[in-house]
């Protein structure tokens, strides 16, 4: 059995746990790596700066029309990780952003699900026509979880992907709104 | 700087030969990734491009679109003796039919044929430029034939294999996969045909043409690769050998 996640509107408490998990050196690894100021990197905002900011800076992060913030939750109610979509509007598409910060949950699937729920919202509530994501070769499980969700290979960069002083081959992969019912009914329908 | 093009129905394997072809070359790979770059610069989303290419374009279809257009044309205008068909089908100057039918050129259409084109060469042309590259389909062939440092591979498959890959990849019955390969099978023939005129089953539009019901994806790639350092001067397959 898949598990049940969900999304909702982060909570500064949640914001307070990823900035928690993302200075696990393991969980950051696997996501952007260390800035040069020796702090984690964050896709689209700086978690502790918008802590440390009013009210308006909160609604101008996590109010944005063309960057969608949600926190994903477990369905016993414990916040696991973050989902964004980065939205083109006049393209219809938007790109996937995925992180379980969670360790103990990797490999069971609670991103694979989050992925779903992300998916759903974006496609069905949103109007969507193409998500896509840009995996960096070393994350090879967030590869193998997009494959198997659906997402079909676009293209692929040698070196294009830099962590550290290092260059690591990226990966986009991409779905399309048609693409996805029929794939999704595969996934639910198979054993995890 | 070899750019080689891999072109065949859908189904053949092109996408995964070409993976092997880029991983075992240590070049880029392009499949979708053309349309996708050519939908932003057009400002359009990528399913207008893609509807060019695997689109069938039947008379229900142009039918159905013309209807549409009907009602919100009607709805717009506020002109309705009857409401379902503005100002009366029989009114219509026989141009303005054509246009919505999709015979001809309409501010209605989300993206005209010139501009599709226009936008998926300069993809090609500059993917093309950069070197070292596998693209898989989109006329890339059409488009950068004749050109130096490229190597033009065309794949056929037996209907079997297509189906199977169908059936495999989307989840299809044998009679859904069967259907969507002949109907996909059609567009891909009439895109070459209609933005290159060309013949995408035509051999001598390539250097090389691959059975795949006579070898696997690796087979294929691993032939690929060795006679790209022969056909194009500077490739990295070249280079190594």
């Amino acid at each position: 059995m898949f598990p049940q996640v969900s999304l909702a509107q982060p909570s500064r408490e949640d914001v307070e746990r990823l900035m928690a998990w993302l200075d696990d050196e393991e969980v950051n690894t696997s996501w952007y790596g260390m800035g040069d100021d020796g702090r984690p990197l964050h896709a689209g905002y700086d978690p502790a700066r918008v802590l440390g900011q009013d009210e308006r800076e909160w609604e101008r992060v996590f109010s944005d029309e063309n960057r969608k913030v949600f926190a994903v939750y477990s369905s016993d109610g414990e916040h696991i990780g973050e989902a964004q979509l980065v939205i083109e509007w006049p393209l219809l598409e938007a790109q996937a952003f995925i992180l379980v910060g969670r360790k103990d949950l990797w490999h069971h699937h609670y991103g694979t699900m989050a992925m779903v729920s992300l998916l759903d919202h974006a496609f069905d509530d949103m109007g969507l026509h193409r998500i896509w994501v840009d995996v960096p070769e070393y994350n090879r499980p967030a590869l193998t979880m997009v494959e198997h969700i659906g997402f079909v290979m676009e293209g692929h960069f040698r070196k294009a992907h830099r962590r550290g002083d290092q260059w690591f081959d990226s990966y986009a992969l991409g779905l399309l709104a048609d693409e996805y019912g029929r794939r999704r009914s595969r996934l639910l329908e198979s054993n995890p | 700087m070899a750019v080689i093009t891999i072109n065949g129905p859908l189904g053949a394997g092109a996408v995964s030969v070409g993976q092997m072809v880029a991983s075992s070359l240590e070049i880029n790979f392009y499949d979708r990734l053309v349309f996708t770059q050519a939908a932003r610069l057009v400002g359009s989303p990528v399913g207008a491009l893609i509807a060019k290419e695997q689109r069938v374009d039947r008379f229900r279809d142009r039918l159905g679109r013309f209807l549409q257009t009907m009602l919100e044309r009607s709805a717009m205008s506020g002109v309705s003796g009857e409401p379902y068909f503005g100002r009366g089908i029989e009114n219509l100057p026989p141009e303005t039919f054509m246009e919505m039918m999709g015979e001809g050129a309409s501010a209605n259409k989300p993206l005209d044929d010139k501009t599709f084109l226009e936008a998926t060469e300069k993809v090609v042309n500059d993917i093309y430029e950069g070197g070292n590259a596998v693209i898989i389909g989109r006329g890339a062939n059409a488009i950068l034939e004749g050109r130096p440092n490229t190597f033009h591979i065309g794949l056929i498959a037996p209907l079997e294999v297509r189906v199977q890959t169908l059936m495999e990849r989307e989840n299809y019955t044998r009679e859904e996969a069967e259907n969507y390969g002949a109907e996909l099978e059609q567009a891909h023939e009439n895109y070459f045909r209609r933005f290159f005129n060309y013949n995408p089953n035509d051999p001598t539009h390539y250097h090389m043409m691959l059975n795949m019901g006579r070898m696997t994806p690796q087979k294929a790639a691993d032939i690929i690769v060795n006679a790209t350092g022969d056909i194009v001067a500077g490739s990295p397959a070249a280079a190594t050998t």
